[in-house]
C-alpha cells in the first residue's frame, strides 16, 4: 500500500509539473509569436493542476503498474491509459475552464499528445540504459554452460 | 563452537579441520560448502532423495506452498521455503517476484518493459519475470 501511495504521489508530481511545463512552451510560443506579456490565472488554477495530476495518475496505478500481465495486455492497456488520460485532461480542462472555445482546445491537445509522448520516449531511454548496465554487470559474473 | 582463522600463503595450504561432538545440521551444511565451494540442497524427485548443488540451480519457484528446484534441464521439489532458502543461499540468488528466487549467473540477459518489470533470459533459454517491486534489489545486488 505504501509503494502505491508512493507511485501515485511521483506521478502527481510528475503530471502537475508536464502541466506547468506545458503552459510555460505555451506562453513562450505566444510571446514569440503574438508579443504576449502577461498571464492572468484565476486563484484556484495551480491547485487544478496538481488535482488533475492526481486524476491521471490513478489510471497510470491501475492498469500500468500489474506484474501479472503479459506484452500483449501491457500494450492494450497503454494504448487505453493514452485514451483514457487524455479524457481526463479533457474533462479536468472543460470542468476548470482551461480552455472555452475549440480553438483554445487545439492546443491543450496537442500539448497533451507531445507531453505524453515525450514521456514515454524518457521512460524508454531509462529503461535501455538500464538494461545496458545490468546486461554489462551480468557479463562479469555469468556461469558458463 | 570456537572458530579459529589462520592465513596461510597459497590455495594449496587451504583446508579446514572441524572438531564436533556429532555431525550437526549447520556442521553439514558448512562442510557442503566446503567441500563444493557452495551450498548442497536436498531435493526430491518421484520420491527419491538427491543431493542438488546450488550452482546447478537456476530458480526456486513455490506454488501452492510447494518448492519447486529448476535446474538446467531438470525440476525437483524441495521441503525449504522460500525464505529459508533467501537466507541459506549465497548472494548469487536473488528474490524477483513473490514466489521466486533466481540465480543471477544463471541469466543470459534481461530486457525491461514499460511498466518498470523485466524479463530475465536465462542460460537454458527460459525466461522469467523480475517484478517491478525487486528490480531496485537486482540493481543493487549488481552495483548498480
Amino acid at each position: 500500500m505504501r509503494k502505491k501511495l508512493q507511485i501515485i504521489f511521483s506521478q502527481t508530481m510528475m503530471i502537475s509539473t508536464a502541466i506547468l511545463f506545458g503552459v510555460g512552451v505555451q506562453m513562450l510560443i505566444y510571446h514569440l509569436a503574438y508579443g504576449t506579456e502577461d498571464l492572468h490565472w484565476p486563484w484556484y488554477l495551480p491547485l487544478t493542476f496538481v488535482f488533475s495530476g492526481f486524476l491521471c495518475a490513478l489510471p497510470t496505478m491501475a492498469l500500468l503498474y500489474d506484474d501479472e500481465i503479459s506484452a500483449k495486455q501491457l500494450g492494450i492497456r497503454e494504448a487505453i491509459h493514452f485514451v483514457l488520460v487524455g479524457v481526463l485532461v479533457s474533462l479536468c480542462g472543460y470542468l476548470f475552464q482551461w480552455y472555452e472555445t475549440v480553438a483554445e482546445y487545439i492546443p491543450i491537445l496537442i500539448m497533451y499528445v507531445v507531453i505524453y509522448f515525450f514521456v514515454w520516449i524518457a521512460t524508454i531511454w531509462l529503461m535501455k540504459r538500464d538494461e545496458k548496465m545490468i546486461n554489462a554487470a551480468l557479463e562479469e559474473i555469468r556461469d558458463e554452460e | 563452537m570456537k572458530v579459529e582463522i589462520r592465513q596461510v600463503d597459497s590455495p594449496d595450504q587451504e583446508r579446514a579441520e572441524i572438531h564436533a561432538v556429532k555431525i550437526t545440521e549447520d556442521i553439514q551444511r558448512a562442510i557442503d560448502i566446503l567441500d563444493h565451494n557452495c551450498c548442497v540442497l536436498s531435493v526430491t524427485d518421484q520420491g527419491r532423495t538427491l543431493l542438488c548443488s546450488a550452482d546447478k540451480i537456476y530458480y526456486f519457484e513455490s506454488i501452492d506452498k510447494k518448492t519447486y528446484v529448476y535446474t538446467k534441464d531438470a525440476c525437483y521439489e524441495t521441503g525449504y521455503r522460500l525464505y529459508e532458502l533467501e537466507t541459506m543461499l549465497g548472494s548469487n540468488f536473488l528474490r524477483i517476484a513473490k514466489a521466486m528466487i533466481l540465480n543471477i549467473r544463471k541469466i543470459r540477459s534481461v530486457k525491461g518493459e514499460m511498466n518498470g518489470r523485466m524479463t530475465a533470459h536465462l542460460l537454458n533459454g527460459e525466461k522469467v519475470i523480475i517484478a517491478r517491486s525487486y528490480v531496485k534489489d537486482f540493481k543493487e545486488r549488481l552495483g548498480i
